[in-house]
Parts: C-alpha cells; sequence; structure tokens
C-alpha cells in the first residue's frame, strides 16, 4: 500500500482547497459533541487521543432527517418531486469505529432493493480515517473484528508520528485517486515512519468473543437473561440515536403548509414500545425485555446471520450515553461467559 | 417473483385515482384504485402495498383484488391509524392516493396447482386471502386448482366483509363456503356460531392433496394450527399471511424484522415449518 507523509500545515492546506473548491469537510467539534462543518482551515485538528464523538458520523450517509420526496396539493392533484441527494463530502479524522460502520450499514441499504440516498451520500463522501489512541471501559472494537488501527471504512487513513505530522495512506481507489489529485502536499513515505506508531496503540482493556455470544444467542431466545436490563432500560432510544451502525428508520410526512410539504426518512430505534406495534393493537415485543433483546441479538446474531457482519463497532457511545448506566460491553461479555 | 423496481426512487409513490369506494362496516371499507396511465399493478395474490396519502403518512395495505382483474386494483381498509382514517372520512372517488408496491413474496400459487384449497379467514384476513381466493375461481385458472373450500368467521353478524361475493361463494358449485359467527348478533343467522375452530371439523377434505391458507389476528394461527394437526394436516402444506407493522416496504426500516428475516421482503406468506423456525412471529 502506497505511504505518504504529510505535516499538519500541509492538511490545512488540503483543507483549504477543499473549503474553496466547495467540498463540505466534515470532523468532530471541539467539544467533541458531534461533527461540525470547518469553517476555516486553519482550524483543523486532528485528535487521535479524544473519546469517539458523542453522536457518531453516520449522518454523513444516513441523516438523522432525510427528505425523500416533495409533494405539491391542489383541489384535486397531487404533485411529486424526487429528493436530490447531496453534495461532496469529506469526513476528516474519523475513528476506525465510526469509518467502519458505513460498510457494515451498506449491506442492507443494497441487499434486494437499492436505497440511492444512502448510496449517492457515500459515493459523494471521502473518508480520512485516523489512527486512535484513546480508550475506555467502554470501548470494544477489538473484540468485533475492528481495532484502534483498522482501515476498514477509510479511504485514506492517517497515523500521527508526531504533533505536527501524519503518515497517510491511500487505501482505496477513491483514496489514491484523492491523493493524485492533491499530489503536491503528500511526500513519499514509508511504513517504517508509522509501524511503531501503530505498534505502540495498546487498545481497548475490554475483551469478549463475539463467536461465544453468538453462540449463546443462537440456542436463547427464550430466556429471562434480558429481564434485569428490560427493568433498567427507560427505552429512550439514545443508544440507537448515537450508535454509527443502527439504520432503522421511519417514514413520515411534514406539511409546510396546506398545499406543500415533504416526506422523510426519520431515525426510528427499536427500544420504543411503538416500534413494532399493529394496526390491530397486537405487538409482538410488547416488553422493554423483549426490546433489549432484539438489540443485542440483531447486533450479534441476526445481522451475522444475514449480511456476515457484527452490527456493532465496539465504540461505546451508547453506554457513554446511556441514562441508567446500561453498558451493553459488560451485558455481551457476560452472554459470552455463559457458553 | 414479481418486483416492481422503482426505478427513480425507492420511496416516490405512483399517483392512483379512487374509482370506487364502498362501506362494509363501522369500520371497513372498500377501495378500487387505478392508474391513470390504464397500467395494471402486476402483483402476485398476498402482496402488499405502501399507500400514501400526502401529509398524513404511509401505510402498508394488503391487495385484496387477484391480479386476474385487469386494469384496477382493490383494497379493504380497516380505519384504525392516521393513514386509514383519513383515507376513509376525507377522501373520495376521484381523490389521489399514493401507490408504492406490490411488495412482498404474495402466495406461491405455483406451488398450489392440482391441489384442493382451504381457505381459513377470520375477520379481516379475509382481505388478503381474497386475492387469492378470486385467483383460483377466476375462470381462467379454475382449472388449475382441485375442491376449493372457503371458512370465513367474523366477532358478529355486523362484521361481515365483501357480504354480497361471499353469498356467490356459497352458491357456487365448485366451492364449499363454511361461515361463523363468535358472536351471534341477528336473530335471523341460521350459521354455525363458534369461532374458527370449530368450522374445522366440518369440512371433509383430503389432507392428502389440501393446501391450507391462513390469514387473521395472531391469536387464530395457534388453534386453527392446532386443529389442522388433529386432522393429521402436513405442516407444509399449512401456509399463512403474517402481519407486522412495514414502513419501507423493501427490507431497510428494520419494522417489520422477525429474526433476520425481513417480513415485507420474505414474506408476508410463510408455510408453517418457516414460521416454526422464527422466534416471536404467532
Amino acid at each position: 500500500m502506497e505511504e505518504y507523509i504529510i505535516s499538519l500545515e500541509d492538511l490545512k492546506k488540503l483543507a483549504d482547497n477543499l473549503i474553496k473548491e466547495g467540498t463540505d469537510l466534515f470532523l468532530p467539534s471541539p467539544d467533541n459533541s458531534r461533527f461540525v462543518r470547518l469553517k476555516k482551515a486553519d482550524e483543523l485538528k486532528l485528535a487521535p487521543e479524544a473519546r469517539p464523538s458523542d453522536i457518531s458520523a453516520k449522518q454523513a450517509a444516513f441523516p438523522k432527517c432525510d427528505p425523500v420526496l416533495f409533494y405539491k396539493r391542489d383541489k384535486s392533484t397531487v404533485e411529486l418531486k424526487d429528493a436530490e441527494p447531496s453534495a461532496n463530502q469529506v469526513l476528516f479524522g474519523l475513528k476506525p469505529c465510526d469509518a467502519a460502520a458505513f460498510g457494515i450499514m451498506n449491506k442492507v441499504f443494497n441487499w434486494d432493493y437499492k436505497d440511492n440516498f444512502f448510496n449517492k451520500r457515500l459515493e459523494n463522501t471521502l473518508v480520512i480515517g485516523l489512527a486512535c489512541t484513546y480508550s475506555d471501559d467502554y470501548c470494544f472494537c477489538t473484540s468485533v473484528g475492528l481495532s484502534p488501527v483498522s482501515e476498514t471504512g477509510s479511504d485514506i487513513f492517517l497515523v500521527r508520528l508526531s504533533d505536527a505530522q501524519f503518515a497517510a495512506r491511500a487505501v482505496t481507489d477513491k483514496g489514491i485517486q484523492f491523493v493524485k489529485k492533491y499530489s503536491q502536499l503528500f511526500a513519499k513515505g514509508d511504513s517504517s515512519k508509522s509501524k511503531p506508531a501503530l505498534e505502540s496503540i495498546k487498545g481497548p482493556a475490554r475483551k469478549f468473543d463475539s463467536k461465544k455470544v453468538k453462540d449463546w444467542l443462537d440456542k436463547n431466545f427464550e430466556t429471562d437473561f434480558f429481564n434485569p436490563v428490560g427493568d433498567t432500560c427507560l427505552g429512550c432510544g439514545q443508544c440507537a440515536f448515537v450508535c454509527p451502525t443502527c439504520h432503522c428508520f421511519d417514514i413520515v410526512d411534514e406539511d409546510y403548509s396546506y398545499s406543500e410539504g415533504r416526506r422523510m426518512k426519520n431515525w426510528d430505534a427499536c427500544q420504543f414500545s411503538l416500534f413494532t406495534l399493529h394496526a390491530s393493537g397486537h405487538n409482538p415485543r410488547d416488553n422493554q425485555a423483549k426490546r433489549y433483546r432484539q438489540r443485542v441479538n440483531h447486533k450479534f446474531k441476526y445481522y451475522i446471520d444475514r449480511f456476515k457482519e457484527i452490527l456493532c463497532t465496539g465504540c461505546g457511545r451508547c453506554s457513554r450515553g446511556c441514562p441508567v448506566t446500561i453498558d451493553i460491553g459488560s451485558i455481551v461479555t457476560k452472554i459470552g461467559n455463559l457458553t | 417473483m414479481v418486483a416492481n423496481i422503482q426505478e427513480k426512487s425507492l420511496y416516490l409513490p405512483k399517483l392512483a385515482k379512487m374509482t370506487k369506494k364502498e362501506r362494509f362496516t363501522d369500520k371497513e371499507m372498500f377501495f378500487e384504485f387505478r392508474f391513470d396511465d390504464g397500467s395494471n399493478l402486476n402483483h402476485r395474490p398476498g402482496q402488499f402495498v405502501e399507500l400514501s396519502i400526502y401529509g398524513i403518512g404511509e401505510a402498508p395495505i394488503s391487495i385484496s383484488s387477484s391480479p386476474t382483474q385487469q386494469g384496477y386494483f382493490e383494497l379493504c381498509v380497516r380505519s384504525v391509524g392516521r393513514v386509514t382514517s383519513y383515507l376513509h372520512n376525507n377522501l373520495n372517488v376521484g381523490d389521489y392516493v399514493g401507490i408504492r408496491g406490490p411488495f412482498g413474496n404474495g402466495f406461491p400459487f405455483e406451488k398450489f396447482k392440482g391441489h384442493d384449497m382451504l381457505f381459513i379467514c377470520g375477520g379481516l384476513g379475509v382481505a388478503p386471502l381474497r386475492s387469492l381466493i378470486n385467483y383460483t375461481l377466476d375462470k381462467t385458472k379454475r382449472g388449475d386448482f382441485g375442491k376449493v373450500y372457503i371458512l370465513y368467521g367474523c366477532k358478529n353478524n355486523q362484521e361481515w366483509l365483501y357480504q354480497k361475493e361471499v353469498e356467490g361463494w356459497k352458491n357456487r358449485a365448485d366451492v364449499e363456503t363454511y361461515l361463523t359467527v363468535d358472536k351471534c348478533t341477528d336473530s335471523n343467522w341460521k350459521g354455525n356460531v363458534g369461532v374458527i375452530t370449530t368450522l374445522i371439523p366440518k369440512v371433509n377434505f383430503d389432507v392428502n392433496k389440501t393446501i391450507a391458507v391462513i390469514c387473521g389476528p395472531p391469536i387464530m394461527y395457534k388453534f386453527v394450527v392446532l386443529e389442522l394437526k388433529n386432522r393429521n394436516f402436513k405442516e407444509e402444506n399449512i401456509y399463512m399471511s403474517l402481519e407486522r407493522r412495514m414502513k419501507c416496504g423493501v427490507g431497510k426500516c428494520g419494522h417489520c424484522q422477525i429474526n433476520s428475516v425481513y417480513v415485507c421482503q420474505s414474506g408476508p406468506v410463510f408455510d408453517l415449518p418457516t414460521v416454526r423456525k422464527l422466534q416471536e412471529a404467532i
């Protein structure tokens, strides 16, 4: 793989070029709460030591509220207009647990019918990943097939060598083309520079065997294991909303006026009691324990059965943000120990 | 499988004009729709559409007409939520709705050819089953199937759907129709009183060549299956259409998921052995 060296100054120049070309550039906000647009290139900061932003980067391809069509109503007719997908965007400094999520979601958005809202956005997105030196009690990327240095999902992958210097790997064709386009900013390098930096990254302390988790889930659908967490869970859905891989959505109409409006794909969550409620009043998941069982099974069993991927990148956001301190990492660790 | 893949966008409906509207009961109404370009929906019996009313929302509705009926399609809709009550109360013949689909697998009627057919409909479950009943009874298809038994039960005498058509089924020599009400509310009613399972012992079907197709409220499935098993019905000859909350219809939004199966795509029709493997299904 081609490896380059780029200084922080040149990364800022790169950002400046991109902004001037009209590309939208996003990176974690200074308080690390969410992804925001970079307005001035010299404000570019790459922080591999920061915790994952509170809200994941999934909005880049799967926005919280995404218009899918616009309508106009007349006395007797309705006019429909397809929504146009997004402009070019570059995501800067994505942690491996964020970058890998796009490829995982890509499976469900394309397994039969193609969701072009997701696809166009992803197509228009360049992901610049960054090797992560952060870890806390909630992180478990190494238990779900990733690591703080995995390049999965990144088009270009950065490794911090010093405060002022980064190694850059062109991972995908898109990344290679990108480096070619801005070749005056990238100096030729080799892996001898990044290797010691990567080797010094330890990764999270928590470790469980996801294979064992699946083995147990395969055999234990009817179980009282989820009852305590069902009693605790508020069903607020924050875990799904901060998650980089949760992709359930609702379809909702929003009227602007009596005659105009738009139809939205809005994030939804399987922890909400109404999520599965039938028109008849019957609800196949009629208590919170069943809904939590669905969450764990979807992530660590169903998605693997269907798409051969774990629907989790181990970022720990759902646990860090949970108002009642439910920690999915410790729950699946417990499950892994049951087999 | 027929798949009407929308070229422009998955979520962009096609406009359809309401051409008939008829009240069946306090809660259920019958609607006929046509596309302005005269095209067919090209559905299979047992598939569904996402029906939308702009500014109100979108809801999944089973297609109630047989694909042998050309140039239009029919829905039987219970007024329950926002979309369905708006459709009942505010839209009239000549108004437009959005239609996406057809979605889902529909009934595998190719496999049913040469078999006797036993239809077991509970309440509104007659709406999706009617698409297959009318397909089976269509004069161009009738020869493909053997005997036809229709079992149809309602909560009370005020709840019959497709009443005229049910009379027509009763009068056909090549159909055995059995009706029941859970609770009799009409003193002139001469028929059976009791839940739908009480009809099953009355039917003299041949388990070796009969396919049972069931649709009704979730509670009904377990008991109907038990009763069919009592008659030595083979599990693989029992088919059912499952109800689920569905939003996208295209296997993305997650609402209808049972284990790793998206009911809107791999269902809503399943055979009993498959349903047995799906936890939480019924």
